[in-house]
């Protein structure tokens, strides 16, 4: 159970998916200019993620090793479509809003990246707690850019007015170099907390070395 | 031996392709159905406040689009009690994040009824302003952007920053809404047989009014020079578009295309052409 929570916590911080690994970054700029986007995507991709995972997971012992992408992509796109007609179905303007970014959720690095680093070779309860850790990790990721970008840029959090009348909102947190320059920061602050996180701990052997960094992370060696 | 590999594969990866195309289709057999409630009931939501005074809506095919990127998605005719209030049509047309739709009522007096945006992903806080109901254009009279056509005739020249006041560093979401209703309307009239307006139905693309301020230079000084203003004119509708919410550049080019059209005009009448 340690072993799952540890999984789990991995993707929060230590091996966050856009902070540390550094995937899946364009749809995380384009969702986050309102708060209600930025969660509609997180949990949208959350799902896919972890839907994705368990699948493939399953039925790792029965994908021959030459043709794993298209399966992985049939299974991703699958997912994504019925996540698609479910948000239409029942969010529809949430489904409206985000537009074009739901059906990019079948290229998104993030969910291909998880399976074929992790969930093609791990068994079935890790990949879940995996798929979970790493969604929730994009998860928070997008609603602290969004809370920024929406309050400074619209003045509004959720769509309700936070700012007083006098207030004038500043559109360049909604443009996309706000959204550049409200990620890094976050990214500073994330990294620096990862850093003390891991200060002390022994290096150990990580599962899927293709998608793990070091301890100190490569951000200041870049 | 190579070649029945190949086909084991292939047929392995059919597999995957059936199960997930099933379970597909039982996904969308359950939701198409509330799906399509869904935009049936934003349809007449919107056709109902476009036309607050109407008894029902009769599908029509009678409203024909000017514009092949403009769509008219439906056109329907608002019945009220005692004959025909007017026509309604949900139209869609590019703006600057994607297609944008509306409906759009046109009454038989030949004035816009009213306009709503039913989709608009254009950029948060400024684009999307078309369809915050909070947004003033002006603030005075509280009036929206959509709303502001309430009552407008379709004759009127539809010119944002002109007769049309635009979402601040919003022009192309401007323009292309104003382009849209114009459509609708000149289309509207057209079908109603109310005394259509003589501008030309091509001009509903976002460069629509770069095109005119160079055309009136042309007309009010030499007549018969109008070959000009459509490629300048056209050039400028090129760098307008691509320069996102930037209402100052725009304005810059406009001023640029305006100022080479004078001084082409001025040389073209001395050189007695």
């Amino acid at each position: 159970m340690k072993r799952l929570l540890g999984i789990f916590l991995n993707g929060l911080i230590v091996e966050n998916p856009l902070f540390v690994i550094m995937i899946g970054l364009c749809s995380s700029m384009a969702v986050t200019t309102t708060v209600a986007n930025g969660i509609g995507m997180g949990i949208a991709l959350t799902f896919v993620l972890v839907m994705s995972e368990l699948i493939i997971s399953l039925f790792r012992h029965l994908i021959p090793e030459s043709i794993r992408m298209p399966v992985f992509l049939v299974v991703i796109a699958g997912f994504t479509t019925i996540m698609d007609l479910e948000m239409q179905a029942y969010f529809p303007v949430l489904s409206k809003s985000m537009g074009v970014y739901i059906p990019l959720v079948v290229v998104n690095c993030i969910i291909m990246g998880r399976v074929e680093a992790y969930s093609s070779k791990q068994p079935v309860l890790d990949s879940i707690f995996d798929g979970l850790g790493m969604g929730i990790g994009y998860t928070w990721v997008l609603i602290a850019l969004a809370v920024v970008r929406e309050l400074l840029g619209n003045g509004t959090l959720l769509g309700f007015q936070i700012m007083p009348a006098s207030f004038s909102p500043m559109i360049f947190f909604i443009l996309p170099p706000g959204g550049f320059l409200v990620f890094a920061l976050w990214m500073a602050a994330s990294n620096d907390l990862r850093r003390k996180l891991l200060a002390g701990r022994k290096p150990e052997p990580t599962q899927d070395s293709c998608c793990t960094l070091p301890e100190n992370g490569s951000a200041e060696k870049a | 031996m190579k070649r029945w590999q190949m086909i084991k594969l292939g047929l392995i990866l059919a597999a995957y392709c059936i199960v997930g195309c099933v379970g597909l289709a039982f996904v969308y057999s359950s939701t198409s159905k509330t799906i399509a409630q869904g935009q049936e009931a934003d349809l007449q939501a919107g056709l109902r406040e476009v036309f607050p005074s109407a008894t029902g809506f009769t599908p029509t095919d009678k409203v024909k689009s000017p514009n092949p990127k403009i769509v008219f998605d439906g056109a329907y005719t608002a019945n009220g009690p005692s004959g025909t209030l007017g026509v309604a049509v949900q139209v869609h047309g590019p703006s600057y994040g994607g297609d944008t739709t509306l409906i759009v009522g046109v009454s038989t007096n030949g004035t816009i009824t009213g306009v709503k945006v039913l989709e608009n992903i254009d950029t948060p806080g400024l684009g999307a302003n078309a369809a915050n109901a909070k947004y003033y254009v002006d603030k005075a009279t509280k009036t929206t952007f959509p709303g502001q056509f309430t009552g407008k005739k379709v004759t009127d020249a539809f010119v944002v920053k002109q007769d049309v006041i635009a979402i601040t560093s919003a022009t192309i979401t401007s323009r292309s809404i104003t382009n849209l209703v114009q459509a609708v309307a000149k289309a509207a009239s057209d079908t109603l047989g109310i005394g259509a307006s003589s501008q030309s139905p091509d001009a509903v693309l976002p460069s629509a009014d770069t095109v005119r301020p160079s055309s009136k230079v042309a007309a009010s000084s030499v007549p018969g020079i109008s070959v000009l203003e459509t490629s300048v004119g056209t050039k400028s509708g090129t760098i307008v578009d691509t320069v996102s919410g930037a209402a100052f550049s725009s304005k810059g080019a406009s001023a640029l295309v305006k100022a080479t059209a004078d001084a082409l005009v001025k040389a073209l009448a001395g050189g007695g052409l």
